[in-house]
């Protein structure tokens, strides 16, 4: 019988630092995941946690981590061949087929950028499959930007607003992300769907918004982070109502996740 | 009434309620079956709960049809149309989820038709000469609709020919290899996708029917064959009477193979300090179990560990922790622990398709004996929550005035009480004689304490449960310790703990401790977000996953609490989890009433 709880040393390829808090570990791995998905990253001498994929290529796979508390502080010791223990990936991912050959909004909010980087990567090598692609990217001010050299190059290929919450910058529009929806050209969609990854809160502004510019709940699709020691439907701690976000999720259509009541 | 007709008229109400049941379920229900459904009358009081309950939602749902018109409106059969669709056809679903009403779907590891158990029903219907009649023959054979009907045909097989028992065991292995072995699976499905009460009690009715025609069968013979039946029950349990010497001579010789626990008094150990703790360990001698009380801990400590190292770090290595004990476990406990290890199993079996290893291996080994339950505790509710009775155990015993009656069920077992494995005891005074008696363990049948478990049917009315003003109360009354699923025999969360052996290398271990989500720290993530904040949001959710949630997931009329009443005694600030049940549902009956008028 498998041992599910069971992680794997990887090699860890390379660090690279994104911002004062936040860095992307590259590690060596062979397995494939789904946009959206996540690994069980050990982090030396705490514990478990769920890092959803930042980046993936052939031979390996990225997580971008934040520095917050002692909980992952453990992991910024680590540096290029040093040995990262993880097991996934796990979660559902987000239904790419079912956003090809549409328009597409993707909406982050902070480090909610990293688990959709990959989707957005997805379109970016191939324009042919969606007829437009709109990112807002929200960040609290010009420090905390993610993966900056990836937003000027998306400005060449997809209608990307990069916002700070209340600061200014070049390059960067001001405001929270809720207030450029209105600028998205809903109406002259023929067939779309809005991707909301962010913060709670942010979330909810977010759906709310795009409701009240007419979007229909079951096209908006978001991620939910959660505390997780198993991701494997086992600890409970990720369980909201009858539904265990690590199985069922990290990706929810809204119509579901409006319903979920922590 | 005599035998005879008791039971042709048994069959012939069954093989009704096979075929109704089993017409909702081919096709839509249109307006001629729908008058009819509104003209019936259905039992309030059934016997099982959730058949009570299916039978109350469907009549509520037939109630609220406009009394005045005479015929039913067509809104209504558009609206059960759709709801079919949406449910067993996944019409309008994006992800494709729905309760597809096949065998083969529940029972085949890609979820997919055409499986094996499709061939299997295929065969079955061959070999007693049936044919797919026109009506259904767009269906596959292991539809739940064919699958009724054939429950239905045997129903009057065994009516037409009473005195042939083969129709009646057709039945119950039908009913236990087939439908009781997807449809409760199915049923929760269909609970889940359904957005009418319509079919909501539909899958109650299935469900609690299914289960309850299992005791029925379990329960009856053909007139003609009772005398086979007699004697078929001489070969089953047999019951001894011996004196604690003698039992613990036996245990002696189970010691070799298993390590035995049982609810032991631990002097002045307890919550005070003058009070003493009741709670497993093994034991040597049956003298030492306590059983005139209940154990403040449940058994839950025995099969999965407070705390449990799974995994040691060792040079870039992750190594898994074998197993401490190759022996087997052999527990004394009470009906509702063994109910409790049932949830257990759900979660770390089941949950999310893959088995747990380290609570697996343990699990394997337990074996338990029963202790009868007298008549229950002061805290307890086991038969609100249907947790009073269970079949799984090896062994039952009744602590007599002197003598213990022990209850063989588990052939294995037998060797140890007959003699043969105490023949190594060389003294000829002391050697086992156990009295053949006869003993059939009784189950407690009455709580002093009776819980209405809350009416939740909807998300809506989920959200009305979660939204109570009263689950503030917890705010300033609990204080998060976390008391309550520590002494819970169901509670299964846990954390995980990284150990390192010292500072100058990452070697360690990581451990499986105990959770609770009573405690702060619950949903806390690496990033410190929460996502429940105050004492009162725990509460409610714990009681939720207790009472619904779990259900909801795994179905089978079972809870997440088995009313064993631990929490209540355990709890330092006296917080009683059977009063917050009761006011849950009263808050809610409340309410729903008031929005009624």
């Amino acid at each position: 019988m498998k041992n599910i709880m069971m992680p794997e040393p990887h090699e860890i390829l390379s660090v690279l630092k994104e911002t004062q808090a936040e860095y992307t570990f590259r590690v060596a791995c062979d397995s494939k995941p789904l946009h959206g998905q996540f690994f069980m990253l050990s982090i030396p001498k705490i514990g478990e946690a769920p890092i959803s994929v930042s980046g993936k290529g052939p031979g390996y796979v990225e997580f971008t981590i934040r520095k917050v508390g002692r909980l992952t502080e453990g992991v910024f010791g680590l540096k290029a061949g040093d040995t990262m223990f993880m097991r996934g990936p796990y979660g559902n991912a987000f239904p790419v087929e079912q956003f090809e050959n549409k328009n597409l909004l993707v909406i982050t909010g902070g480090t909610g950028l990293a688990p959709v980087r990959t989707l957005i990567n997805h379109f970016y090598d191939h324009p042919e499959i969606c007829k437009s692609v709109y990112l807002i990217s929200g960040f609290k001010d010009v420090d905390a930007v993610l993966f900056t050299d990836d937003i000027r190059r998306f400005k060449d290929k997809f209608h990307m607003t990069a916002t700070l919450d209340n600061t200014a910058a070049p390059g960067f529009e001001t405001g929270l992300v809720t207030e450029h929806i209105k600028k998205i050209p809903f109406p002259s969609f023929d067939d779309f769907n809005v991707v909301v990854v962010g913060p709670p809160v942010m979330m909810h502004f977010a759906a709310r918004e795009l409701i009240a510019n007419g979007v229909d709940e079951s096209k908006i699709w978001v991620s939910f982070e959660r505390k997780m020691s198993c991701a494997v439907g086992k600890c409970g701690h990720c369980k909201i109502n009858e539904t265990y976000v690590c199985l069922e999720g990290p990706v929810f259509n809204y119509v579901k996740a409006k319903e979920l009541l922590d | 009434m005599n035998a005879r007709s008791f039971y042709l008229d048994l069959m012939e109400n069954r093989e009704k309620l096979y075929r109704f049941l089993s017409s909702i379920y081919q096709k839509e229900v249109d307006r001629a079956l729908l008058t009819q459904m509104k003209a019936m009358t259905f039992p309030s009081e059934a016997e099982a709960p959730s058949l009570t309950e299916g039978y109350r939602m469907l009549k509520d749902y037939l109630d609220q049809i406009d009394e005045r018109k005479a015929r039913i409106p067509e809104d209504e059969v558009t609206d059960l149309a759709a709801d079919y669709a949406k449910i067993f056809l996944a019409a309008g679903i994006s992800q494709g989820s729905a309760a597809f009403p096949y065998e083969s779907v529940y029972t085949s590891p890609e979820r997919i038709i055409m499986q094996d158990a499709w061939e299997t029903v295929r065969k079955l219907y061959e070999s007693v000469g049936l044919i797919k009649n026109v009506e259904t023959s767009g269906l596959f054979e292991d539809h739940i609709a064919l699958e009724l009907e054939f429950m239905a045909f045997l129903c009057e097989e065994s009516h037409r020919d009473p005195d042939c028992s083969d129709w009646l065991i057709k039945q119950r292995e039908f009913l236990r290899d087939h439908l009781l072995n997807w449809v409760p699976s199915f049923t929760a499905d269909v609970n889940q996708y359904a957005d009418t009460a319509f079919y909501k009690g539909i899958a109650k009715i299935t469900e609690g029917f299914l289960r309850f025609d299992k005791e029925i069968l379990a329960g009856i013979s053909a007139p003609f064959d009772e005398e086979r039946i007699e004697n078929q029950n001489e070969v089953g349990e047999t019951a001894f009477s011996l004196n604690p010497e003698n039992m613990d001579q036996i245990l002696q010789e189970l010691k070799k193979e298993y390590r035995i626990f049982a609810p032991k008094r631990y002097e002045k150990r307890g919550a005070k300090s003058s009070s003493d703790l009741i709670r497993y360990g093994e034991i040597n001698s049956v003298q030492e179990i306590v059983h005139e009380s209940q154990s403040d801990f449940s058994p839950k400590e025995i099969y999965y560990p407070i705390t449990q190292t799974m995994i040691r770090f060792q040079e870039n290595q992750s190594i898994e922790e074998p197993s401490a004990d190759s022996r087997g476990v052999l527990i004394f406990a009470r009906p509702c622990d063994i109910n409790g290890i049932k949830r257990l199993d759900n979660i770390f079996l089941e949950n999310g398709g893959h088995g747990d290893i380290y609570y697996e291996r343990l699990r394997d080994k337990v074996r338990f004996i029963m202790m009868e339950c007298g008549g229950g505790w002061d805290d307890c509710f086991c038969v609100s929550m249907g947790t009073n009775k269970t079949e799984d155990y090896s062994m039952a015993i009744r602590f007599d005035q002197k003598n213990l009656l022990v209850s063989v069920k588990d052939q294995a077992f037998d060797p140890y009480f007959s003699g043969e494995k105490s023949n190594e005891f060389t003294d000829e005074n002391t050697k086992v004689t156990p009295e053949n008696v006869d003993f059939t363990p009784q189950f407690v049948t009455s709580n002093k304490k009776k819980v209405r478990l809350p009416k939740i049917q909807n998300r809506q009315q989920l959200k009305k449960a979660s939204d109570l003003e009263f689950w503030k109360e917890f705010d300033e009354q609990c204080i998060g310790c976390g008391g309550c699923s520590a002494v819970c025999g169901t509670c299964s969360c846990f954390d995980t703990v990284d150990i390192i052996y010292d500072e100058t290398s990452s070697d360690g271990e990581r451990r499986r401790v105990w959770s609770s989500c009573m405690l702060d720290t619950y949903t806390m993530t690496a990033g410190g977000s929460r996502f429940r904040k105050t004492p009162g949001a725990n509460m409610r959710f714990k009681t939720l996953h207790k009472v619904y949630d779990y259900n909801l997931r795994f179905g089978d009329e079972e809870h997440m609490c088995v009313g064993c009443g631990r929490c209540d005694r355990r709890c330092p600030k006296e917080i009683s989890f059977f009063d917050i049940i009761c006011r849950l549902s009263e808050e809610l009956e409340y309410r729903n009433r008031k929005v009624e008028r």
